[in-house]
């Protein structure tokens, strides 16, 4: 298994703090994950076209509420209509809540209903850490042009009751919506909420 | 009337099932929801709290969570009229999980809630109180999202508060942040996050941590490093980009007690680079002085001479690297020293030792190295080893490096004097300022060796080793003897004329201890330490016995203050004196600047004398609970607080919280 992260040019590489976050406005990092099939799979590989990612753990309560509530596959299913590639990442380690082998995380797709472009999983937490994923679930968006347009939650009400989300503002679908009608993202940071990702102890 | 009970029956369902699916047994928080007084008074407020009790290993959070989990939500239902104040939080405990930083309770802990009754209930009305919390609880592995639905009635009445439930109360109290009184400031420049607190140097501090509240300014799970500067504490961590027009934190303070405090954007200096460096430079120039003295030490200047004669012996290339080496040892095991003695202050700094010179007990060990330095000086007794060392350094195995090391480890306890002088500096610089005193006097004790080496000429004009070395260490005893008496004038203001007594016959005991091993040195008797390390324990032993004089005292004699009470304000307000009553604590600059430019003045204290003004001090350090409800009695959340009581007037005036001589003297004239 080969795990990379380096971003997409030297000169960024510079700007961008190794082992931080991404800075919203900036060229996102890129990265190379193994899928839930077993094959490579690289940002770059998508660049011309939107990319969402969301940070996953099957076992949150917190990722349940969207999953549960259909929220995050109707999430899903309306930014794969407008063109936008979803990768659903995990970055549990192995011996944690959450962390699923390949043919696990194609189980969790199929029961869930989810239609992701891909599944990819980062036992070691070098993407997730790469990217600055503290919650699950987590939300980032990177426009065609490889830049970061949006990171945090998924929307306003940072609670595990589904009864919220009827009444949350949905941050994801509001800025495919905005880039969509050619405006920029107007809520470009939000604050991330739910359980922490289960990184493996350093 | 079989639909009438099948209604009834439906609606019991209903109302026991939530109860039923939250059985406090099956969640991971058990909380109790309980009032200050059961029996509020109209128009008045209830403290209202929420006793928490996470089961082993799991955590609650607090208001803000840290880089993962959520914030308690409170969904109440109250009687018309009622309202419920936001949730306030105790001080929180960090817990750093696989990188990211929670901010957590990991035992019992009760957040309080204030409720506003209305006025003009009657007597005996009932108040349903009821809420639903929704809250997180996680191990360190897995999380789950409770709620608690919780109920009580309280019944308007007289606001009575039982002496049990008061106890109860005051302790949960004590872990609620208390206001710092004083504006912090912050500052963000680049990804480097800076805070300065004022908080006086008197008040100690140990753990220090800055909780923040708002969100996204600092990097959570970055370490935060603290240093004390006179009255400001400054805190430096990582900060996250963007800007915020404010920031709200809690600071801990040590043993779970903090100071809630707000921050305004403003010019926060670095730890002032450019003064700190003229300070060490003033220090390792002061230290290479002191090296080049080492030399004429009766037990390192044989050595000089040895090593000066072998090198006359070797050609000039050869010499010079030999010098290089020597130096290179010399340096290397003083500042190996000093690393050894860092690494001894930051053991002593995590368990809550501040190595300040405003901590008297630092001057008594320092007043005792001193005095023993200066008795060495004068040859009240030895501390070298002086014939091992000229064997070591006159064989010249293992190179000129091995013997500089050598000459410099082997002649540590003779280097005593200087080296004590640089522990003492040590102690109490910044941790590259204590290594570059070391190193200053490693250099400056290889620089005779290095000058020889270099500039052959000067190997004719070196010094005989004769007793002309016995009178300078004599003379050098001198000024030892008075620093050791500035030592005692400073524990003496810090610690009074008990203190400074105790600490001066620490001092004699000491002398005697070693004057009795100087006079067993003397005649060759064997054990001729254990007198002097006797002494020295003893003596050290009095740190235990020295505490600092509270300042707040001698002004309170002077300006003729009491300590506040409200029987002895009742008191002096029925003998128809009129009160001026303030309250301060340690760790308020606000209010100790308002003592110093103010209270604390001839004229404000001779308008207050001529006017007959009793003057009554609350000093809540300690965070009293009594006090504190006096203080919030007047719509303050803590210090500082100048309460004006006028006769005939049942109100007090409160004042600004920056006070001027004239608020006082013109009122004190009236």
């Amino acid at each position: 298994m080969r795990l990379a992260f380096a971003t997409i040019a030297l000169a960024t590489a510079l700007a961008v703090p190794a082992a931080a976050e991404q800075v919203t406005g900036t060229p996102a990092g890129n990265f190379k994950l193994t899928d839930m099939s077993g094959r490579t799979v690289e940002l770059a590989q998508f660049k011309g076209k939107t990319v969402v990612l969301e940070w996953n753990n099957p076992g949150c309560p917190f990722v349940q509420k969207h999953y549960n509530s259909g929220n995050m596959q109707k999430t899903q299913a309306a930014a794969r209509a407008q063109g936008a590639v979803w990768l659903t990442i995990n970055s549990g380690a192995p011996g944690k809540q959450g962390y699923m082998t390949g043919p696990e995380a194609q189980a969790f797709v199929a029961k869930e209903k989810a239609t992701p472009t891909n599944y990819l999983l980062d036992p070691r937490g070098v993407v997730g850490k790469g990217y600055g994923a503290k919650t699950t679930p987590q939300m980032f968006i990177i426009d065609a042009k490889g830049t970061l347009v949006y990171q945090g939650g998924i929307d306003d009400k940072p609670t595990a009751n589904t009864a919220d989300i009827a009444t949350a503002r949905n941050h994801v679908t509001a800025a495919l919506d905005e880039m969509k009608a050619g405006k920029p993202v107007s809520v470009a940071e939000s604050r991330p909420y739910g359980c922490s990702v289960k990184y493996p102890e350093s | 009337m079989r639909l009438v009970s099948f209604i009834v029956v439906t609606l019991l369902a209903l109302i026991a099932w939530p109860a039923a699916a939250q059985a406090p047994g099956q969640r991971h928080i058990a909380i109790d929801l309980v009032a200050e007084s059961d029996r509020p008074a109209a128009g008045s407020e209830v403290t209202l709290a929420f006793v928490s009790r996470p089961q082993a290993g799991w955590h609650g959070y607090w208001r803000n969570p840290g880089d993962a989990g959520v914030e308690t939500q409170a969904a109440w239902t109250l009687p018309a009229g009622v309202t419920a104040g936001p949730i306030v939080y105790p001080v929180p405990h960090r817990l750093l999980i696989a990188g990211l930083m929670n901010y957590v309770y990991e035992g019992p802990f009760t957040q309080f809630v204030t409720l506003t009754v209305p006025a003009g209930l009657a007597a005996g009305t009932a108040l349903p109180i009821a809420v639903k919390l929704d809250y997180l609880v996680c191990t360190n592995e897995i999380c789950v999202p409770e709620s608690a639905s919780l109920a009580t009635t309280l019944t308007v009445g007289d606001g009575a508060v039982t002496a049990e439930r008061r106890a109860e109360f005051d302790g949960w109290r004590r872990a609620i942040p208390k206001p710092l009184g004083s504006p912090a400031t912050f500052a963000v420049d680049g990804d480097r996050f800076r805070l300065a607190v004022p908080f006086p140097a008197a008040a100690a501090a140990k753990d220090v941590y800055f909780f923040p509240i708002t969100d996204g300014v600092i990097d959570y799970a970055a370490p935060q490093s603290v240093t004390r500067d006179g009255d400001l504490l400054m805190i430096e961590t990582k900060a996250k980009p963007g800007r915020h027009p404010t920031l709200e934190g809690v600071l801990h303070t040590g043993d779970g007690q903090g100071f809630s405090l707000t921050a305004a954007p403003g010019a926060v200096a670095a730890p002032a680079p450019a003064m700190a460096w003229n300070a060490a430079l003033i220090a390792f120039a002061g230290a290479v002085l002191g090296g080049l003295i080492l030399n004429v030490m009766p037990c390192v200047f044989p050595i000089l001479s040895l090593k000066a004669l072998s090198l006359a012996k070797a050609n000039a290339a050869e010499g010079k690297a030999e010098a290089i080496a020597y130096t290179l040892g010399v340096v290397l095991v003083c500042v190996a020293l000093g690393g050894v003695l860092l690494a001894l202050r930051a053991g002593g700094a995590s368990v809550g030792w501040a190595f300040q010179l405003q901590d008297p007990r630092v001057i008594l060990v320092l007043l005792l190295l001193v005095t023993g330095i200066a008795f060495n000086l004068a040859g009240l007794f030895e501390l070298a080893a002086p014939g091992m060392a000229n064997r070591m350094a006159a064989s010249g195995r293992g190179g000129a490096f091995m013997t500089g090391a050598l000459a410099a480890f082997v002649a540590t306890p003779c280097t005593g004097p200087f080296m004590g002088a640089a522990l003492g500096a040590a102690l109490v610089l910044p941790w590259w300022g204590a290594l570059a005193v070391f190193a200053g006097l490693g250099l400056g004790l290889a620089l005779p060796f290095l000058l020889i080496a270099f500039i052959p000429a000067l190997r004719r004009r070196l010094p005989k080793p004769g007793a002309w070395m016995e009178t300078m260490r004599r003379i050098l005893s001198v000024p030892m003897f008075l620093t050791a008496l500035a030592l005692a004038w400073v524990l003496g203001k810090q610690a009074g004329v008990d203190g400074m007594t105790i600490g001066l016959a620490a001092a004699t005991l000491l002398a005697a201890g070693l004057w009795w091993t100087g006079l067993r040195q003397a005649k060759g008797r064997a054990l001729a330490w254990l007198p002097g390390t006797v002494a020295a324990v003893i003596a050290l032993a009095a740190v235990g016995a020295i505490t600092r004089a509270p300042p707040a005292q001698a002004g309170v004699a002077a300006s003729g203050a009491e300590p506040f009470s409200e029987a002895r304000l009742a008191e002096l307000r029925a003998a128809g004196r009129p009160v001026f009553a303030y309250f301060t604590a340690d760790w308020c600059v606000t209010c100790k600047v308002n003592e110093k430019a103010v209270i604390e003045t001839a004229a404000v204290r001779d308008a207050l004398a001529k006017g007959e003004v009793a003057v009554l001090v609350g000093d809540w350090t300690d965070g009293d609970p009594v006090l504190g409800r006096f203080i919030s009695a007047h719509n303050r959340a803590g210090v500082p607080l100048y309460l004006w009581y006028t006769n005939g007037r049942p109100k007090p005036e409160v004042l600004p919280q920056l006070l001027t001589q004239a608020m006082l003297t013109g009122r004190a004239g009236s």
